[in-house]
């Protein structure tokens, strides 16, 4: 499956992007690129950065100054809500659903871009706001269905078991209509065949014209299903092409067999900096 | 509730005063109708939205002095040779002004203070009731301080000159409150039931995800605290012009406290809940006080509520509907049934 990137237009443009905390630093001058309709892999042994570019990138994380660009506009200082309507949406490495919801509702809570009806509107209960609203059950039917979770439309969020609430979390990110959808481990947890029906659903969210960012740790699935990799150590890029020539390289192998020697070395780190 | 009890209840709630005559038992109900309305105008901020006012009685307060003063018309001494001259409105516009004013500190107190959430929402509202309470207090060429308003004309409907409705008696005043309860409710139910009460709720159960999703989080709460305020406001108008008098202990704690007994034990987060708990709570003192002395009266009233939030911790309504669904729905399909 892996390709050379679809086009080379760029779309998400980081560039030289640091980000500490306290005495850590945490990303140190990152600058990686993901392009226009391709499945890019962010990697890299635990605490390396990947979350915290992701907090970066969504605006969970302020981060000064001009680092972060999707399509031309300049992400940085925004809010989440605003990066979300500019298309790019993201899901949680740790589960995060609308647990006392139903299903249906936290699909119909990610369609909230997608609906228009004012307030005085609403309360004057004008027939365009029940239009609208059966509008928005019909699409939550349809996504629903296309993540093979209908059978699950009314019960609670959090009363999924626990591979379908990752699902879940995948398509309250998909009911925003993302451009750009960023997935930090969707598959953890997940077991083998749930996780390979995920990695066939990855390829038919791509179809859908969705550029995406997937942080996994699951090497399998990422060479598996990116047209590129991206490789990051201790806040630092260290590699980035195709699957198969980071497979092979030694640096990317190092890190990961360093993998132990990881806090040592992060501690070592701080402790460099105070 | 489906549409046939709702109409009964209604229908029911309608027809009090013609078979309830002794008019002690419908000011009874006056009262708590109007604690009902400040109750539900709270459980949409601490329900809907999870953030706890404990300064809400501020805008029941706001909505009632605004109303009063507009209805009596004041004056301000704002220079030594200039005094502004405010004439007296009719009782209607009053009454939508003290909506107005709440409603605006609703979004006041909302763009401070969302900025700044949880215990410190708390915070913040508490501090702003003290705040108001001690200008109602000590700005005594508006309000009168300690020695309250006065003579505040009850409810108006109409043109004066040409056709006005003054609600002097029990029933009118009944009816009144019973009609804004009904029209507060709507307002609630509609606004939790559309796109904006889904952010509302979205937020409260996991904001950082509806963040994510493209829920402006500070626009959603402020939207809330103003419904709220403009609603409690109006439950403060109503007060006002029924009692017809108004001091600042309307800003009491002890009020706020009362309303939050109330959405609690009802059931926080649902439409149902501050009424169920506004007349457990509104009525029950009252009908208290012609079998126990006042200090049982309050022994009675926390124990109370102790047992309501220790069995039913969501509160009764929660609680009622799911032993309604458990006993009457029809139970999941069985796969003999299904086959
Ligand atoms: N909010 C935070 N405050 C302090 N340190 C943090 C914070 N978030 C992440 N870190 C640190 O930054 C480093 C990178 O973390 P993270 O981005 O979560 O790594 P990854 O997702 O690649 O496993 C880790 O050392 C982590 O402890
Ligand atoms: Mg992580």
């Amino acid at each position: 499956m892996s390709a050379a990137p679809r086009s080379r237009e760029v779309v998400l443009d980081i560039d030289r992007l640091t980000i500490g905390f306290g005495g850590l630093v945490a990303l140190a001058n990152v600058s990686f690129d993901v392009y226009e309709g391709e499945i890019a892999s962010l990697i890299g042994p635990n605490g390396a950065g990947k979350t915290t570019a992701f907090n970066a990138i969504t605006g969970f994380l302020s981060v000064s100054g001009d680092s972060i660009r999707y399509r031309g506009k300049r992400l940085n200082g925004l809010r989440p809500n605003q990066i979300a309507d500019l298309g790019v949406v993201r899901t949680f490495q740790k589960t995060s659903v609308f647990a006392a919801n139903t299903v249906t509702d936290n699909i119909m809570i990610g369609l909230h871009r997608h609906a228009g009806a004012r307030l005085w509107e609403i309360l004057l209960a004008r027939p365009r706001v029940r239009d609208e609203e059966s509008r928005l059950r019909a699409q939550a039917g349809e996504i629903l269905e296309m993540m093979g979770l209908s059978a699950h439309a009314e019960e609670l969020g959090g009363a999924l078991p626990y591979g379908e609430q990752r699902l879940l979390e995948v398509a309250v990110a998909l009911a925003a209509k993302p451009t750009l959808l960023l997935l930090d481990e969707p598959v953890s947890g997940m077991n083998p065949s749930e996780t390979a029906r995920f990695m066939a659903m990855l390829g038919r969210i791509r179809a859908g014209g969705i550029t995406i960012l997937l942080v996994e740790h699951d090497m399998r699935m990422v060479m598996g299903v990116s047209d590129r990799v991206i490789v990051l150590n201790q806040g630092a890029i260290i590699a980035e092409g195709a699957p198969e020539e980071i497979q092979r390289n030694p640096e990317v192998i190092r890190a990961y067999l360093g993998h132990g020697a990881d806090k040592r070395r992060a501690s070592k780190r701080e402790a460099g900096r105070a | 509730m489906n549409r046939w009890a709702t109409g009964l209840w209604v229908g029911f709630l309608f027809s009090i005063p013609l078979w309830m005559t002794d008019q002690y038992y419908l000011h009874i109900l006056i009262v708590a109708g109007i604690f009902i309305i400040a109750a539900m105008s709270l459980n949409l901020l601490l329900g809907y939205t999870g953030q706890l006012s404990l300064g809400h009685v501020a805008f029941f307060g706001i909505g009632g002095y605004t109303s009063a003063l507009v209805s009596l018309g004041f004056d301000l001494e704002l220079t030594d040779s200039y005094t502004f001259v405010f004439p007296a409105q009719p009782v209607w516009i009053a009454f939508l002004a003290g909506i107005v004013v709440a409603g605006f500190f609703g979004w006041l107190i909302g763009k401070i203070s969302f900025k700044v959430r949880g215990a410190y929402f708390v915070i913040v509202t508490i501090s702003f009731a003290e705040v108001v309470r001690l200008v109602a207090l000590n700005w005594i060429d508006l309000t009168e301080g300690p020695m309250a308003l006065n003579n505040i004309p009850p409810f108006t409907l109409g043109v004066p000159g040409l056709w006005e409705l003054t609600f002097w008696r029990k029933i009118p005043n009944y009816y009144l409150v019973l009609v804004t309860c009904i029209l507060s409710y709507v307002v609630i139910a509609r606004l939790v039931g559309s796109r904006l009460g889904r952010a509302m709720i979205a937020l409260r159960e996991n904001e950082p995800l509806a963040a994510s999703v493209g829920v402006d989080v500070t626009r959603s709460l402020v939207l809330a605290a103003v419904v709220s305020a403009a609603i409690a406001g109006a439950a403060g108008g109503l007060y006002t012009h029924y009692i017809r008098i108004i001091d600042p202990d309307v800003f009491l704690f002890i009020y706020t406290v009362t309303m939050v007994i109330m959405v609690v034990t009802g059931g926080k987060g649902t439409l149902a809940g501050p009424i169920v708990g506004g007349l457990i709570f509104g009525i029950l003192p009252e009908a208290l006080r012609e079998v126990a002395s006042p200090e049982m009266q309050w022994v009675i009233y926390g124990v109370l509520m102790i047992l309501i939030v220790y069995f039913l911790p969501d509160g009764i309504v929660p609680a009622v509907s799911s032993w309604w669904k458990e006993r009457f729905d029809a139970p999941p399909k069985t796969g003999e049934e299904r086959a």
